[in-house]
């Protein structure tokens, strides 16, 4: 035996230098806000990666205004939109009203988001306000005492560049690697998991809309596109709207999984793309020049898809109040979908109570434009389109 | 194609695109530009028309540029919005009644911010296109510069070459501006004869006018840079202004609260209706103002990059390299804006360590959170607490602008741990200002009775009185010359550490 073979010999084997990390115990609280509806799966993905059971990944309600009143009261540190005040809430509500308490508050400031148009604009970043609000609230729980502290919990709220897949390991390793005891290696493999996750549940949800569309055209019917943020998804946010109207038996598209099939997008854009408009269907810079942020890029994304295929023939745009994001967005967004005839309605300054009263006045009002011009708007739209639509149509 | 020839025409949505600005229409063209106080534009223009530009700043803001942007664009805009296209729109209505519509097309460019990350500061420009198509100018021309690049409209333009030459042109004006506006905020609260910092002060922004108007030229590259690290040609001219500052009698014994502004860019450089006019009413309400320095949003705009390539690597091609470069280039500015102040006697703020701004915020802001001033409200409230620098922080947030609101909530928290700190952050709509001044005079209330506290507190300390300080004057005349340096001496108004300054470094006292 030589002498050099003594430190094989004694070397750490691979199972030894890494031990078992039992995380099964560990309860982690994520606040259903904001980016989170649009990235759930890939914190499902990430966290249950590391071992973290599916029973103890825990997501706060929708937001109502009950939540705000009983846990998020004297919480709020300034004023601003309701989507990102209302987190005071679904702190509380992880924080107070779980009967088994979470050891982990996990609330992401997400930087950039996965984007469909990614590659086709200058940035995919999110709202400021949406970035930072995991700050301000912590201000709430933390100005006269530390309420995490007090209650075993650990706030952690990694800054984290969803949009920039290179970035996300060494982000999330630096900032977690504490708090979950994690090594860079099962990191990588988490973010992995993570965005697989969240990929296969994005596409399948794009299929599902694809297949909304399938049905209109093969059953001659009209849906509804709903442009809004991912948290206009929350019933206490978005107030049901889209709800209301599906009640009606129009089948509702959100902006978020849009289909982008490539035949679809071919055919939508065709004349754009032989123009040179547009570079790329996804191109949205005949429209919207400063393309930064990820939500309002699709936004105008979304009016320009909804513009041009038939079977959108109303899109009804939410906003909530002192959006600042959505602000400048308002007359080109409605410009856009209006040039080729198709109808909007928008509702603004959404907030934390429901205008039940005027909703159902205007929901009625958009059924009755429904039934009387889809019909005409469909047609007017085909007309435009090439007859090679890969759509399967209904044969007249 | 469908059926497509039958059917009326589509009008597709289009964003407003600038028609080209060429290097063939520069003499017959005026660059517009705005949003930085009138010390800056003057000097800018100067530096602008060394390079042969025709260039006017737009004029200053106005109440009722309030009303005309509020008539011209969507709802909700935040007020540096509202302001800026209401000047914008108000300058161009002016003109197109005096000479037409076509003239002012043909006439004028405005060049403005076309980029700001995820705040909505990078999309002010969809507003003035909204304006400009609301006054029928589709045609007229808007540059949108962003921090890298300027579109100049379709073909690339070339009408403005942003060279280096340009950019230090702009950079060194600004600094200069900078350094000029400490001075006149430092002095004019304890000048003997009311109006004579005013006049100095114009004395001087022409005096550097003529200066940046004449600048030589060394090449549009490196030679540019190299000739302006290393000339005397502004220190010298810095120093002849020193000498026109020399000439103002100050008291330094009037005891005022120092009020240190922080808040979203435009709004805190600002000096007129836009932001209710703040630092002069505070200079009414008898209070010093450290007014913000475009200076340290150059240096803060640096930070980010260093940091990325300490982080992520594969950012850059030769990643050590350019964080040299960038580490580089920070001391460079540093010693640049130093070198500019020592000829000024020191007398203007230094720059606060960008470094440092970002440790002290950390807890509570996070330093990758982008838009507007990021982490450096936080960071600077808490450099001025720590270093005694002022003794109330007055943050100027417009209305519904989504960064600043995210720091000021994040304040709860640094109150919470520091409750001594005198913060003040004043929300300007612009058309409320009995509210707004109101709620800083309550915080303003405090900072008077600290200042009073802390000076008769140096008296005690010291042995010394009024009347002995004043017949050590009377001995001693440079001292009542504004531009005699009193260093800082642990203390955060001026009066308290001139008391301990004559004790210590003249042995008065006990």
């Amino acid at each position: 035996m030589g002498f050099l073979t003594l430190p094989t010999w004694f070397a750490k084997k691979p199972s030894a230098a890494r031990p078992f990390k039992d995380r099964s115990q560990i309860r982690v609280g994520i606040p259903k806000v904001l980016n989170i509806w649009t990235t759930h799966q890939f914190w499902l993905g990430f966290l249950m990666s590391l071992g973290i059971a599916s029973e103890n990944i825990v997501f706060s309600s929708d937001t109502s205004e009950e939540q705000g009143r009983e846990y998020g009261k004297g919480r709020g540190t300034v004023d601003c939109c309701y989507p990102v005040k209302c987190i005071s809430g679904h702190y509380g509500e992880l924080i107070f009203g779980l009967k088994k308490k979470i050891h982990i508050l996990l609330s992401p400031m997400i930087h950039s988001l996965p984007s469909i148009l990614h590659g086709h604009v200058v940035d995919t970043l999110t709202c400021t306000r949406v970035m930072a609000g995991p700050e301000n609230i912590k201000a709430g729980y933390m100005k006269g005492r530390d309420v995490f502290n007090e209650n075993g919990i650990a706030h952690v709220s990694p800054f984290v560049s969803l949009g920039d897949r290179h970035m996300v390991t060494e982000q999330l390793h630096s900032q977690l690697k504490d708090i979950f005891n994690l090594d860079l290696e099962e990191t990588s493999r988490a973010v992995r998991d993570g965005f697989t996750a969240l990929d296969a549940f994005t596409e399948k949800a794009r299929n599902q809309s694809r297949g909304i569309l399938d049905w209109c055209a093969q059953e001659r019917k009209p849906c509804i596109l709903v442009l809004a943020r991912p948290y206009h998804m929350d019933t206490g946010i978005g107030h049901e709207i889209e709800g209301d109207l599906q009640a009606y038996g129009y089948p509702i598209l959100w902006l978020q999984y849009l289909p982008g099939d490539e035949d679809l997008m071919k055919w939508l854009f065709e004349e754009d793309l032989d123009s040179g408009r547009i570079k790329s269907p996804f191109d949205i810079g005949d429209v919207w020049q400063s393309s930064y942020s990820s939500n309002t890029n699709e936004i105008m994304w979304g009016a320009k898809v909804a513009a041009r295929c038939p079977w959108i023939t109303a899109v009804v745009r939410l906003s909530s109040y002192e959006c600042g994001m959505d602000q400048p967005t308002y007359t080109p967004a409605q410009k856009i979908v209006e040039a080729t005839g198709t109808l909007f309605f928008k509702f603004g300054d959404l907030d934390s109570t429901k205008p039940a009263g005027s909703v159902r006045i205007r929901v009625e009002t958009i059924v009755h434009y429904m039934a009387r011009y889809s019909e005409e708007i469909i047609q007017r739209k085909l007309a435009r389109l090439s007859p090679n639509c890969p759509v399967p149509r209904a044969t007249a | 194609m469908g059926q497509g020839t039958q059917l009326p025409v589509v009008n597709h949505y289009t964003a407003y695109k600038a028609k080209p600005f060429t290097r063939a229409q520069r003499k017959d063209v005026t660059i517009l530009y705005g949003g930085l106080t009138w010390k800056h534009e003057r000097l800018i223009q100067g530096a602008l028309r060394n390079l042969k530009y025709n260039a006017e700043p737009l004029p200053n803001i106005q109440r009722e540029d309030l009303d005309a942007g509020k008539e011209m664009i969507d709802v909700g805009a935040c007020s540096p919005t509202i302001f800026t296209t209401g000047n914008l729109v108000n300058f161009l209505k002016k003109e197109a009644a005096k000479h037409g519509k076509e003239e002012v097309n043909r006439k004028y460019v405005y060049v403005t911010a076309g980029a700001c990350g995820p705040c909505r500061f990078g999309q002010y420009h969809e507003s003035y296109s909204m304006a400009l198509d609301g006054l029928g100018l589709r045609d007229f021309r808007m540059l949108l510069m962003a921090q890298d690049e300027l579109d100049q409209g379709e073909n690339g333009g070339s009408g403005l070459e942003v060279n280096m030459s340009l950019m230090l042109g702009l950079v060194w004006a600004a600094l200069c501006a900078d350094l000029l506006g400490d001075l006149e905020y430092l002095i004019r609260p304890y000048e003997v004869t009311p109006g004579q910092t005013e006049k100095v002060l114009k004395q001087s922004v022409e005096y550097l006018y003529e200066l940046f108007l004449n600048r030589p030229s060394r090449g549009e590259k490196y030679g540019a840079l190299a000739w302006h690290l290393t000339t005397n040609y502004f220190t010298k001219a810095l120093r002849e202004v020193r000498k026109m500052w020399d000439t103002i009698e100050v008291d330094r014994l009037r005891v005022k609260p120092k009020v240190k502004i922080t808040g979203e860019f435009w709004l805190q450089t600002h000096e007129g209706d836009g932001n209710y006019n703040i630092k002069r009413w505070l200079e009414q309400e008898n209070s010093e103002v450290i007014p913000p320095a475009v200076a340290v949003w150059f240096d803060y705009l640096m930070h980010p990059l260093i940091h990325r390539m300490e982080h992520r690597h594969a950012y850059a091609r030769h990643p050590k390299a350019m964080q040299f470069t960038l580490k580089l280039a920070e001391r460079l500015y540093a010693a640049t804006y130093n070198r500019l102040r020592r000829a000024l006697a020191s007398l203007p703020n230094e720059l606060p360590d960008q470094a440092e701004l970002a440790r002290l915020a950390e807890p509570f802001f996070h330093f990758e959170l982008r838009g507007g001033e990021g982490h450096m409200l936080i960071g600077k409230a808490l450099y001025v607490y720590h270093h005694k620098k002022a003794h109330m922080v007055c943050e100027l947030s417009p209305y519904s602008c989504m960064p600043n609101t995210m720091s000021i909530g994040a304040m709860a928290n640094v109150l919470g741990k520091y409750p001594d700190l005198l913060y003040a952050p004043i929300e300007v709509k612009g058309d409320s200002d009995v509210h707004a001044l109101s709620r800083c005079q309550m915080i303003l209330t405090e900072a008077k009775r600290r200042a009073q506290t802390e000076f008769d507190d140096a008296l005690r300390s010291t042995g010394l009185t009024i009347d002995k300080i004043r017949q050590y004057e009377v001995e001693h005349p440079e001292l009542r010359k504004a531009t005699y340096r009193v260093p800082h001496q642990g203390r955060a108004g001026s009066a308290a550490n001139y008391v301990l300054h004559l004790a210590s470094a003249r042995g008065l006292g006990k």
